[in-house]
């Protein structure tokens, strides 16, 4: 137990301090790649979950292959300065906005006595064995969830296919 | 937490870490050697036994050099690059099996430092993690040669990623498992190589790929890029990217073994030789292929990773499907 609690501070504090030098660092490069710090991290915390394969899969998807085209575009383009579609004062105030938002609504979830609506986590000890294996979400996937799975899938092939429209156009 | 299960740990993780990096001059010299002969030439021969020195003279020699750091770097990211390459090329080591287990002082002790059950995904995580360390590298040394060579190497590594992975699916399937002991152990009675020939090329292309290796080093084409993604690494820097170069191909050699050459399993030797065996056999198959394949041209690397090993990997991993659900 106290080896779970160690892990999980040490996780959680990397998690936040990369995720406030993703906000606060200059260098877009720097950003990026403390943004993978937060994203391995939090894959550190979802084997603290029983969650290896979420865990896996955070890490070759986000932080293996999503971030390495940011870096790519990163690199790339080059930033000098940057511009935006809101001025620094409204995006500032949005932003405020909605971290409050997050925040009391993190805060809600946390300090109501069963852990929000759902009921909460049910303690770990209590989970079935197999629980986060690939076979037990694979199983959940085909007959629980198959219709957010399917349409998921749909929603993808449709990206793939827009994309590959968007990047042919350029030879038409 | 048993003060021996510790100590059986760090022992094994020693062993591991020993042989990587051990086994990586022992590797250059082999590479050298060959090479020589394959271009009827001697090779090293000067320092020690058959020049078997060489590589270490060689090391030492690096050691000793002046670091230097050019101008205008991203100094952080400069120097974390090299790291990231020979960290995850060693984590990577961690799952794979060489053999079955021994009994020892009383003590049933499995080869292998650990055996997550969902290995075969770390591994393609700390492979796709190993893809910064080339990037980066090349986009920190702020000049335009290892920019691109890192640029190239990346997205070379990305595309055979994808097709090395789907084509370790089938195994994945016949097996059940995801853990690289149990697909080793399932390999008693047949290889799968039998069943899986043609995702064994697949993967063995793929892996030759994914180290950037001749035919398809593309990255440190010296010809047009001076050296890609390491020209501006110098001294101990650049035998870290050399290091993990190597420790790379132990790893997907090793994968290879594990997944498709009957893992530890062999006639007479015990075990681990004969993994030690397969794997020098592999390494030797990479110089053997460096020594006659003339380099691939840049586009021609990536229409062939994306419109035939792909296509190719979901076919083999579609007839797969069919013929198991057909067998029953």
């Amino acid at each position: 137990m106290a080896l779970e609690l160690i892990l999980f501070s040490f996780f959680a504090l990397i998690a936040i301090l990369c995720a406030l030098g993703v906000v606060f660092h200059r260098n877009p490069v720097h950003c990026a790649l403390l943004l993978v710090g937060v994203l391995l991290s939090l894959s550190g915390l979802f084997i603290l979950l029983n969650a290896q394969f979420i865990a896996a899969l955070q890490v070759i998807v986000y932080a293996g292959a999503i971030m390495v085209l940011f870096l790519f575009v990163l690199m790339l383009l080059n930033f000098r300065g940057e511009s935006s579609v809101l001025s620094p004062g409204a995006a500032k105030g949005f932003g405020f906005l909605f971290s409050l938002l997050v925040m009391v609504e993190l805060l809600w979830t946390a300090l109501s006595p069963n852990g929000g609506e759902g009921g909460g986590m049910p303690p770990v000890a209590a989970l079935p064995a197999d629980f986060g294996s690939p076979a037990a979400i694979g199983r959940i996937l085909y007959t629980t969830w198959l219709y957010p799975f399917e349409i998921t899938s749909i929603l993808l092939l449709v990206a793939v296919i827009g994309a590959v429209v968007l990047a042919k156009r350029k030879f038409a | 937490m048993d003060l021996a299960l510790i100590i059986e740990a760090t022992i094994k993780v020693l062993i591991v870490l020993g042989f990587t990096l051990m086994g990586v001059p022992l590797i250059v010299w082999m590479e050298r050697k060959v090479l020589g002969h394959m271009q009827d030439r001697i090779g090293p021969e000067r320092v020690g036994p058959f020049g078997l020195l060489q590589t270490i003279a060689d090391g030492i020699k690096l050691f000793m050099k002046e670091d230097i750091l050019p101008s205008q770097v991203d100094k952080a990211v400069y120097f974390l690059a090299p790291a990231i390459s020979v960290i995850t090329a060693l984590v990577a080591m961690t799952v794979i099996p060489w053999g079955d287990t021994m009994s020892l002082f009383g003590r049933t002790i499995a080869l292998r430092i650990t055996d997550v059950n969902v290995a075969v995904l770390f591994l393609l995580g700390t492979t796709s993690m190993g893809v910064y360390g080339i990037v980066l590298g090349g986009w920190a040394a702020n000049s335009k040669y290892p920019l691109l060579g890192g640029l190239r190497s990346s997205a070379q590594m990305i595309s055979y990623e994808l097709a090395q992975g789907i084509s370790i699916v089938p195994i994945i399937m016949m097996t059940g498992s995801l853990s690289l002991a149990e697909i080793g152990r399932a390999q008693e009675k047949m290889w799968f190589i039998v069943p899986q020939f043609f995702g064994f090329l697949i993967y063995l292309i793929c892996a030759v790929a994914e180290t950037n290796r001749a035919p398809f080093d593309l990255a440190e084409a010296e010809s047009e890029l001076v050296a890609g993604f390491h020209t501006e690494y110098s001294s101990m820097k650049f035998a870290l990217y050399f290091v993990s170069e190597y420790a790379n191909m132990m790893v997907v050699s090793g994968v290879a073994i594990t997944c498709f050459l009957g893992a530890w399993f062999g006639p007479v030797l015990p075990g681990p030789v004969w993994f030690l065996l397969k794997l020098a056999f592999f390494l030797f198959f990479y110089v053997w292929l460096r020594g006659t394949f003339p380099r691939l041209r840049y586009d021609q690397l990536m229409s062939f990773g994306w419109k035939v090993l792909l296509p190719a990997s979901l076919l083999n991993m579609a007839i797969t499907a069919v013929v198991m659900v057909m067998r029953g």
